[in-house]
């Protein structure tokens, strides 16, 4: 009996030896068609054409065999965000080009810390860093980073992407002075996130009706969502358990992403719609001398409406990082949220998600007054443009100078950027990836199909949103410009803790903005007015 | 001339000295004369040299329009500049209000949670210096958070204090959200972890008294109140200034609860010179303000620290 059973078994495996082709490791598969399988340790499988994975790997080709590449990245576990992917992509890679992947990984305090001392010290521990883009401005300064261009982009050779396929507010992010550094990875930029079921549901519709005289609707401004969000608080509105519901949820943790939410709201408040020049377009700074606009009246004004609508939701949100904040959305206990793309592929996680199927996304609205920086007076308008941005760290690749195989550096970080790898990624929420390529956006905004994302678990009407949102976000006239100078981290740390001051109560709008703008002015002085205009100047494409 | 066997002492003292000298004394001299100057460095790349990457058989890697492969060693000269700056960035750092606020929350942080601690443990250690039921199993359940890592006791607490669904949240005290709660919240877990260190030093140092001193003071008076501010608590005083000034020189280094609780919020209403100088350090690159920081924070617990050994001395001399 058992000398049937082991020979029935080894039959078994010697069928399947010769039934596959010819060539089949363990996490990628040479296909006969042509393509090729690249299967991760859970036993995903990614499938993607030779062409696209780069002429240099072959069944017998190992480009890179013998080689050591280290890659430092934010810390967030092997199934967390930013370093997730590099987990997967690692055996896979190692597989198809022979070389060895150390990963390098680091809490988010110490990232900027650990990549410059290696940078500063040239002493080159670091082959490539998963960077934020707002550290372009030190890496650039320094000279640290290797254009992409002088390592293998735009060659069959690797990994093939392409800059063409970044909207160009994305795109810029990547580049400076129209020179590429960075390798596509992640697309950060917030957008708003509503429940479908509780802005459509009829009661609820005749209860506002009631209550303000308007029709409840999806907001167009931000006074409505603020309108709403205000009427959703504090009800019981979804009725899954005896616990009231809030109006919007946000993170507002101080040493954490609070200042975002600020950035992306105040946009539409702050700045001047118009050709970018001296008084419109512009968020940060005057850029002919470096004057901080952040206590701007439209930037008072948006605080104070950010302060409003902090009111519309959990107290404690104020001391909340992202986990808790998408929890309490993710379970269905607030209507509204405005955050990252990781928002709407979580919404289709059903282990975190109660919300799959009404979980809708728009870009973030307009507020229907902002300041006109010529003029010195706020304007009030009854159609806003819609106010794009790029919020976040859009965390992508960059090969250090002081890279002794910066190639294979390069090589490795194509191979995440190519098109079945970033749809693979984008697609699932843990990856911490989000959407931005065009190859991400549904058709007829971009190439992607309902059947792509459907394979990944999206329901058809969040994802039809979810891409047209962030499809608008990324296309939008105006977008809120990024912050790339040296010194950004200190600008930003400042910021955000006077922020968290005003919404804490700790200070007044005024005061914690005035402040800011003080704070500022010292870091200009210390880093170096001119060094400091110039790069701003630079960052932003503006010419006098 | 030293004797053979003080010599042999001496070498075998090396390791240990060479160790302090390593690891303590020089960084601490060289973060003082960071704190002086301002320190500009530069990798300068004097030269390129391509070498073929080879395969296993030693032949030249190429690409797939025929080039060869290369790798580039750079050869790089760090260039180090530490300009004098003298007191410049002390000034600064004294002029920044962000340190003046984290200044005075170090201050009351460690006052009052030390003061709580002493008297709480104090308190603790009286009921537990009698014969009790179960008393080594309570004082062995009541040491335990000495044991656990900050840290992580700092996230213990996140869950305990969260204000929508943690177990407290029925109080429906804003722990966390509030810059005026959050300071307590941050010393509750202070004295959390530190008072049951304060109870079993004090709990010792009563069970060293001799009971022939407290019955000869029981002759005298049956006013336990009078027994223990006249003759227990002196007895005491020794211990209890060593506890403060162990409690004092950990509390002001106060980091860890607020790292993975508050991050110093809401606003700067958490924000311990520590984590401020921490930050500055490691998220800005900031060592010299890192270092003024730093100095002036040791300089401040220095001058507490020779009050107590001066009072100490006082005490005994």
């Amino acid at each position: 009996m058992i000398n049937k059973v082991i020979t029935t078994f080894v039959t078994l495996l010697s069928a399947l030896a010769i039934a596959l082709p010819a060539v089949a490791g363990k996490h990628v598969n040479w296909k006969d068609d042509g393509t090729v399988d690249l299967i991760h340790e859970d036993g995903t499988v990614i499938n993607i054409t030779r062409e696209q994975l780069g002429a240099a790997y072959g069944p017998d080709e190992k480009p890179f065999e013998g080689e050591t590449i280290t890659v430092l990245s934010l810390d967030s576990g092997p199934k967390g965000g930013i370093s997730g992917p590099l987990y997967s992509a690692r055996p896979i890679w190692e597989e198809l080009s022979g070389a060895k992947v150390e990963l390098a990984l680091v809490p988010f305090a110490d990232l900027y810390s650990k990549m410059m001392l290696d940078m500063k010290n040239g002493t080159g521990l670091y082959d490539a860093t998963i960077t934020g883009a707002f550290f372009y401005g030190d890496l650039v300064d320094g000279n640290y980073i290797i254009p992409v261009e002088d390592i293998g982009y735009g060659t069959p050779d690797y990994g093939q992407w392409s800059y063409d396929s970044i909207p160009p507010n994305l795109r810029k992010l990547h580049e400076w002075n129209g020179v590429g550094y960075g390798v596509m990875n992640d697309f950060d930029g917030q957008v708003f996130y509503y429940r479908t079921d509780a802005i459509n549901n009829p009661e609820m519709a005749a209860q506002y009706k009631a209550e303000t005289g308007d029709e409840l609707k999806v907001p167009e401004t931000l006074q409505e969502l603020l309108q709403i969000s205000a009427f959703f608080n504090g009800k019981n509105w979804d009725k899954g358990d005896d616990e009231t519901d809030y109006g919007t949820v946000l993170h507002l943790k101080v040493g954490e992403q609070g200042h975002y939410h600020f950035q992306s709201l105040s946009a539409s408040f702050a700045i001047t719609p118009g050709p970018l020049d001296k008084y419109h377009g512009v968020y940060w700074f005057d850029p002919d001398d470096m004057t901080p606009l952040i206590n701007s009246p439209g930037h008072k004004a948006a605080l104070n409406f950010l302060k409003e609508l902090h009111k519309t939701g959990p107290a404690a949100q104020i001391g909340w990082s992202l986990g808790e904040a998408w929890d309490v959305f993710l379970r269905g206990k607030a209507v509204f949220t405005f955050s990252w793309g990781d928002v709407g592929s979580l919404c289709q996680d059903e282990s975190r998600s109660n919300i799959k199927g009404v979980c809708g996304s728009i870009a973030i609205p307009s507020s229907t007054v902002y300041y006109d920086h010529e003029k010195k007076v706020m304007v009030e308008t009854d159609n806003p443009v819609t106010y794009g941005n790029t919020t976040g760290g859009t965390w992508h690749g960059v090969v250090s100078q002081f890279s002794e195989n910066p190639e294979a550096a390069y090589a490795y970080l194509a191979f995440m950027a190519t098109e079945p790898w970033h749809m693979w990624s984008a697609a699932n929420g843990w990856t911490g990836v989000d959407p931005g390529a065009y190859f991400n956006y549904l058709e007829p905004n971009g190439t992607a199909t309902m059947d792509q994302y459907d394979a990944y678990g999206w329901a058809p009407t969040d994802i039809q949103m979810y891409s047209d949102a962030y499809y608008d976000n990324y296309t939008a006239p105006i977008s809120l410009e990024y912050l790339r100078i040296v010194c950004t981290p200190e600008y930003w740390d400042i910021m955000d803790k006077n922020l968290s001051a005003a919404m804490s109560g700790q200070k007044t709008t005024d005061e914690a903005l005035d402040d800011t703008a003080a704070s500022w002015e010292e870091i200009t002085d210390r880093c170096g007015r001119d060094r400091v205009l110039n790069m701003y100047q630079e960052a932003i494409g503006y010419n006098q | 001339m030293i004797r053979w066997d003080k010599r042999i002492k001496l070498l075998f003292l090396l390791p240990a000295v060479i160790w302090v000298l390593a690891l303590t004394i020089a960084p601490l001299f060289f973060s003082l004369y960071l704190s002086f100057t301002d320190v500009k460095r530069e990798v300068v790349i004097t030269g390129v040299e391509e070498i073929p990457i080879l395969d296993k058989d030693g032949n030249p890697k190429t690409r797939s329009d025929g080039s060869i492969r290369t790798k580039k060693v750079k050869q790089k000269e760090l260039q180090i500049k530490y300009d004098w700056v003298g007191f410049k960035k002390y000034k600064r750092v004294v002029n920044d209000q962000e340190y003046q606020d984290a200044a005075k929350f170090t201050f009351i942080y460690v006052i009052i949670s030390v003061f709580v601690e002493i008297v709480l443990g104090l308190f603790l250690a009286f009921l537990f210096n009698r014969r009790i039921y179960g008393r080594g199993f309570m004082r062995s359940l009541m040491i335990l958070p000495i044991f656990a890592t900050p840290f992580a006791i700092g996230f213990m607490f996140f869950t305990i204090l969260f204000e929508v669904s943690g177990p407290l949240a029925w109080m429906g005290i804003p722990f966390l959200s509030n810059h005026n709660w959050a300071p307590f919240s941050v010393m509750l877990v202070d004295i959390w972890q530190w008072t049951p260190f304060c109870f079993l030093v004090f709990l010792a140092a009563l069970q060293g008294i001799p009971d022939d001193l407290i019955e000869a003071a029981t002759l005298d008076t049956k006013s336990a109140y009078k027994i223990w501010t006249s003759v227990i608590l002196p007895l005491l005083q020794p211990i209890i200034v060593l506890v403060i000034l162990l409690r004092v020189a950990e509390s002001a280094k106060l980091y860890d609860y607020i790292a993975s609780l508050t991050k110093g919020g809401p606003g700067t209403a958490t924000q311990s010179v520590s984590f401020l100088v921490f930050n500055k350090a490691f998220k800005m690159n900031d060592f010299g303000y890192a270092s003024a920081g730093s100095f002036l924070m040791l300089i401040v617990v220095m001058i507490f620290v020779m009050l107590f050994f001066t009072r100490l001395r006082k005490t005994y001399e």
